[in-house]
C-alpha cells in the first residue's frame, strides 16, 4: 500500500518525513532491502513466493503499515510495485486509516464476492492513490493457491496525469483475504514485469 | 483528499482558497458589501501594464498551457462549449476574453486565474440541480477576476514572502519535496500550490459574492439561487463532518473568511435587492439536464467511489429533491454498500436501494448487476440468475460477464 501512499505524496511538499525519516539520503539505511532469487515468505509468513530475479522489499514501518500487506518494487514505486496481502481477516481495513478521515477505504468481509472486492480495490485507488479515473478491464475466475479464485484487470488515471494499469490474482481462503496485487505505469513498465508478476503468481503457496 | 492537493478541497471554495493565512485584516467593514457598488475594474480585452503583473501572465500563460493539454481534462465538446456560452452570458465585460476548462476532478470547486481563464471540476457540475446554480458559481469566480483580486492577492502575498515569480517558488517547492523539479506546473500538487497564492479575504469573498449576485440577475437568472448554492456546500459539508463525528469548521476571530451564517445572510439580501418583484424566474434545469446527464453518471461514480457516505447520502438526496430516478437510487445502493456498516445493516439498505432502482425503466446496468450479487448473496438464486441474465442482456460486453456467466452456470 506503500506505493499508492508514496506515489500520492512523493511530489508534495509536505508529509514526506514518513519516507526521509529512515534515510535515503546516504546514510546507510535504505526504505528498500534486496529480495532475491529464492524462496521468500511475505506479509505475515503465510504466504511464499519466488520472485523470477531481484526485486526490492519495502521495509515495514511500524504502526503505519497492516502486518499482512507487503509491498515490492522493481524501478520505485512511482513506477511499478506488487502488493502481498497474505491473509486479511474479516472486519479488517487494507490499510491503516483514521476514523475521522472523510473518504474510507472499505473494510474487507469474508463474505464479500469477487465484483465487491473489485469495488474495494477501485475505492482504495481512489482514496488513496488518488485515482480520477478508474476502468475496471475484467473480472475472471482463476485458480489461486489452490482455491478457487480470481483475476481482476483495471488501468487508472491518477492525478499525478499518469496511467497505470493493474493485475490482481486473489482468493479468500478460510475466511480471509489472499492477495497478489501488480500496478504499474501503463506505458513500458506494466508489460515488462507482468511476466514477473505471474512467475511469482505461479509460486505462491501457503503456509503449511 | 491528499496532502498534494490540500488546496483543492471542497471547504477551499467554501471558505475561499484556504484558512491559513491568519492575518489580521484591520479596517474591514462589517457592513454588507451591496451588488450596485460593484463596478468591474477591468474592461473587455484587458491586458496588464505593470511589470509585475505582465510577469504574473507570462507565468499564467505556460499554466494555462499546460492545463488545456492536461490529461484530466474533459473535452465533451457539447459541455465545453455550454461552459463557455455560459461564462459568456455572466463574465460582464470580459465575457469575451474568459476561457474555461472542464477537470475531471471529483470536488466542488471552480477557480479563476489572474489571466481570465477559468478551471471548473467535474465535481461542481454534480452538484448543481439547475443551470442558474451554476451560473451562479461562475459568475462569483468572474467576480474575482473583474474587481482584480488575483492581482491583489499576489501582491500581498509578495509582500510576504519572498517570492518573486511562480517558476522560482515551484522550483523550490520541487527541489525540497521531490528532488527534482520536472517543470510541471499544474499537477494537481503544483496547482494547489499556485491555488494558495491566491488567498482571498474576507472583502473580496463578499465582493465576489455581490458581484456574482448582479451578474446573474443581469443576466436574467434569480438571484436567489446564489446562497441556494452556498446551503447546498454548507449542508454537505455538515453531513460529512457530522457523519465522521467531526465538527465542521466555523468562522473565527482568526479566519480571514466571513462566517457561513453571516455570507448566506448577505448573499439572500443581495437577491432580494435584485430580484424583480413578480418575474418568473426560469432555472433552465432542463437545458442543464440535457447538456450534463450524459456524464452524470460518470459523476456520481466519482463521488460516490469516493466512501464519503455523509456527503455522498447528503448529495444523492439534494438532487432527488427533483424527483428521484434509476440512477439516484443505484447509487444511493452504492452508498451503503461501501459503507458497509453492519450495525446500520447497510447490506440489507444497498439490497433494497438495488431493487428499488431496477423498476425504474432509466436504471442502468451495473443497477441490474449489483440487484443480483445482492440476490446471490441472499440465496435468492433464481431471481438472482434473471437479474444477472438482463445485466449481461444490457452490456454484453461487461469487462465482468466471464465472472458473470460462471456464476449463473
Amino acid at each position: 500500500m506503500k506505493g499508492l501512499t508514496a506515489a500520492m505524496l512523493l511530489i508534495g511538499a509536505s508529509a514526506l518525513s514518513a519516507c526521509s525519516s529512515l534515510g535515503g539520503e546516504g546514510y546507510g539505511i535504505s526504505d528498500y532491502a534486496a529480495v532475491n532469487v529464492h524462496r521468500v515468505t511475505v506479509g505475515n509468513g503465510n504466504m511464499s513466493v519466488v520472485p523470477p530475479r531481484p526485486w526490492n522489499r519495502h521495509r515495514a514501518i511500524l504502526f503505519e503499515d497492516i502486518p499482512a500487506v507487503e509491498d515490492w518494487t522493481l524501478n520505485g514505486e512511482l513506477l511499478d510495485g506488487i502488493t502481498y496481502i497474505t491473509g486479511l481477516k474479516s472486519g479488517h481495513f487494507m490499510v491503516r486509516q483514521r476514523h475521522s478521515a472523510d473518504q474510507q477505504v472499505p473494510k474487507f468481509r469474508a463474505d464479500m464476492t469477487p465484483p465487491e472486492i473489485a469495488a474495494m480495490l477501485e475505492s482504495l485507488y481512489r482514496v488513496r492513490g488518488g485515482a480520477v479515473d478508474f476502468h475496471t478491464l475484467s473480472i475472471q475466475p482463476r485458480p489461486f493457491l489452490g482455491a478457487n479464485g480470481f483475476q481482476f484487470d483495471y488501468e487508472h488515471l491518477d492525478n499525478d496525469e499518469l496511467w497505470r494499469k493493474g493485475r490482481v490474482v486473489g482468493a479468500v481462503i478460510g475466511d480471509q483475504l489472499y492477495l497478489i496485487m501488480f500496478d504499474a505505469a501503463r506505458s513500458h513498465y506494466y508489460d515488462a514485469a507482468l511476466p514477473d508478476f505471474e512467475a511469482i503468481v505461479a509460486s505462491a503457496r501457503l503456509r503449511a | 483528499m491528499c496532502a498534494r492537493c490540500l488546496e483543492l478541497t471542497r471547504r477551499s471554495l467554501l471558505v475561499g482558497g484556504g484558512v491559513a493565512a491568519a492575518a489580521l485584516h484591520t479596517g474591514i467593514a462589517d457592513a454588507r458589501i451591496r451588488p450596485q457598488d460593484m463596478v468591474p475594474l477591468v474592461g473587455p480585452g484587458f491586458k496588464p501594464t505593470d511589470v509585475d503583473e505582465q510577469g504574473l501572465w507570462h507565468d499564467m500563460a505556460r499554466v494555462e498551457e499546460e492545463i488545456a493539454d492536461s490529461n484530466l481534462l474533459i473535452q465533451d465538446p457539447k459541455i465545453t462549449s455550454y461552459l463557455r456560452d455560459l461564462i459568456g452570458t455572466v463574465g460582464g465585460p470580459a465575457a469575451k476574453d474568459f476561457r474555461i476548462y472542464l477537470m475531471r476532478i471529483p470536488d466542488f470547486n471552480a477557480v479563476m486565474f489572474p489571466t481570465g481563464f477559468a478551471v471548473v471540476f467535474s465535481g461542481l457540475l454534480l452538484r448543481m440541480r439547475n443551470e442558474a446554480q451554476l451560473a451562479g458559481v461562475i459568475a462569483h469566480e468572474s467576480g474575482h477576476f473583474l474587481r482584480r483580486h488575483e492581482i491583489r492577492s499576489w501582491r500581498d502575498q509578495r509582500r510576504k514572502t519572498d517570492l518573486f515569480s511562480i517558476g522560482a517558488m515551484l522550483a523550490g517547492l520541487g527541489g525540497a519535496g521531490a528532488g527534482v523539479y520536472l517543470g510541471d506546473y499544474v499537477q494537481l500538487a503544483q496547482l494547489g500550490t499556485i491555488l494558495s497564492l491566491f488567498k482571498y479575504s474576507r472583502e473580496m469573498e463578499a465582493e465576489a459574492d455581490a458581484m456574482g449576485v448582479k451578474l446573474i440577475a443581469q443576466a436574467g437568472y434569480d438571484p436567489m439561487e446564489m446562497s441556494t448554492v452556498w446551503q447546498q456546500l454548507i449542508g454537505e459539508e455538515q453531513a460529512s463532518a457530522v457523519y465522521r463525528g467531526k465538527h465542521r469548521h466555523h468562522g473565527s476571530l482568526f479566519d480571514t473568511h466571513p462566517s457561513d451564517d453571516a455570507r448566506m445572510a448577505d448573499l439572500k439580501a443581495d437577491a432580494l435587492e435584485l430580484k424583480v418583484p413578480g418575474k418568473l424566474y426560469n432555472d433552465y434545469r432542463d437545458r442543464y439536464l440535457a447538456t450534463i446527464g450524459p456524464i452524470r453518471p460518470m459523476l456520481l461514480d466519482d463521488q460516490v467511489k469516493l466512501n464519503d457516505p455523509g456527503a455522498s447520502e447528503y448529495l444523492i438526496e439534494t438532487l432527488a429533491q427533483d424527483g428521484w430516478n434509476g440512477l439516484l437510487r443505484f447509487y444511493e445502493g452504492e452508498v451503503w454498500r461501501l459503507r458497509n456498516r453492519l450495525a446500520f445493516n447497510d447490506e440489507a439498505r444497498a439490497a433494497q436501494s438495488y431493487a428499488a432502482a431496477v423498476v425504474y425503466p432509466d436504471a442502468p446496468a451495473d443497477a441490474w448487476r449489483w440487484h443480483g450479487i445482492f440476490l446471490l448473496k441472499q440465496g435468492r438464486t433464481a431471481e438472482a440468475k434473471a437479474a444477472l441474465s438482463k445485466y449481461l442482456t444490457m452490456k454484453p460486453d461487461a469487462p465482468d460477464a466471464p465472472w458473470v456467466r460462471q456464476t449463473i452456470g
